[in-house]
């Protein structure tokens, strides 16, 4: 049977959403479907699948990343679901637990860790900015001599504020991450 | 200038491909020859076997309408590769032995 889950991550709450989905699979509700804020889940024998969730350049039709899901289909890891964004996808991607009892690990080398890495550097930071934007434009409006203080401008533009913290709090993780993995490079592979 | 040093996981995947392997056989294989130390994930066999094509170190095989599945194979411009590779490899143990056992 089908069961619809509503239920918010933010963007920097990735390992946590792996964790629920993960934890669900373990309930027995394998996650077929993932939209901004719903998750479908279809019954399934408990502990059957592990997910994992990733982020990839391009759309997810785009031939470049439907090859790469064709590859992984070999290795037993399928592509569920994915949300588009513009240039950018989420993936979420299973496999049958027991072939993978410790996790789906895609990256079993340093150089690749740092470029995926790399990719979700950037992704907060254009989050970040792209809040920033959005939290001066409301603190400004709701500021404006003309109009008096206008409430909605302003818990708009404080919300929007914690976001780009959030956001810029995982950006410097990354950035601390990658340092210690380009440190880890110069004596290990 | 010599070769720069290749990683572990290119060098056992151009080893492995002497035989045609698919993505998956070469995971195994390389698994196999390093007795369970080197476990390639996906992601990154998925790259360097990008990397490799394009540099014309391995070829992809005709895929095969059955299997669906794309097998490779190493080139003799891999084979160059790998044999100074071999000979880099065989210079750090001569000289591991040497000054660390005095023989």
């Amino acid at each position: 049977m089908r069961k619809v889950v509503h239920k918010i991550f933010w963007i920097w709450e990735l390992e946590k959403e792996q964790a629920w989905i993960n934890d669900m699979a373990d309930h027995g509700y394998a996650l077929v479907r993932a939209g901004r804020f719903s998750f479908e889940f279809d019954d399934s024998e408990p502990g059957q699948y592990i997910y994992k969730e990733i982020f990839l350049k391009g759309s997810s039709y785009s031939s470049k990343n439907i090859e790469y899901f064709k590859f992984l289909e070999e290795m037993g890891i399928t592509e569920v679901c994915a949300i588009n964004y513009p240039a950018t996808c989420w993936v979420y991607l299973r496999a049958l637990k027991e072939d993978y009892p410790g996790g789906i690990e895609l990256y079993s080398d340093v150089e690749s860790k740092i470029t995926y890495e790399r990719v979700m550097m950037w992704y907060m930071l254009f989050a970040a900015i792209v809040c920033g934007l959005g939290a001066a434009l409301n603190l400004f409006m709701a500021f404006t001599p003309y109009n008096g203080v206008s409430y909605l401008n302003l818990f708009v533009g404080i919300g929007v504020l914690v976001i780009m913290i959030f956001a810029l709090v995982d950006f410097i993780k990354r950035v601390i991450r990658i340092t210690k993995l380009k440190k880890e490079r110069k004596i290990h592979e | 200038m010599a070769q720069q040093a290749l990683t572990e996981a290119v060098y056992y995947i151009l080893l492995s491909l002497y035989k045609p392997l698919h993505g998956y056989g070469i995971i195994q294989n390389v698994n196999e020859l390093s007795k369970g130390r080197v476990k390639l994930a996906a992601g990154t066999l998925y790259g360097a076997i990008n990397t490799l094509v394009e540099k014309g170190w391995i070829d992809q095989l005709p895929e095969n309408p059955e299997s669906r599945k794309k097998e490779y194979v190493i080139t003799t411009a891999g084979k160059a590769v790998l044999a100074e590779e071999y000979s880099r490899l065989k210079e750090l143990v001569d000289n591991g032995r040497s000054l660390m056992e005095g023989k």
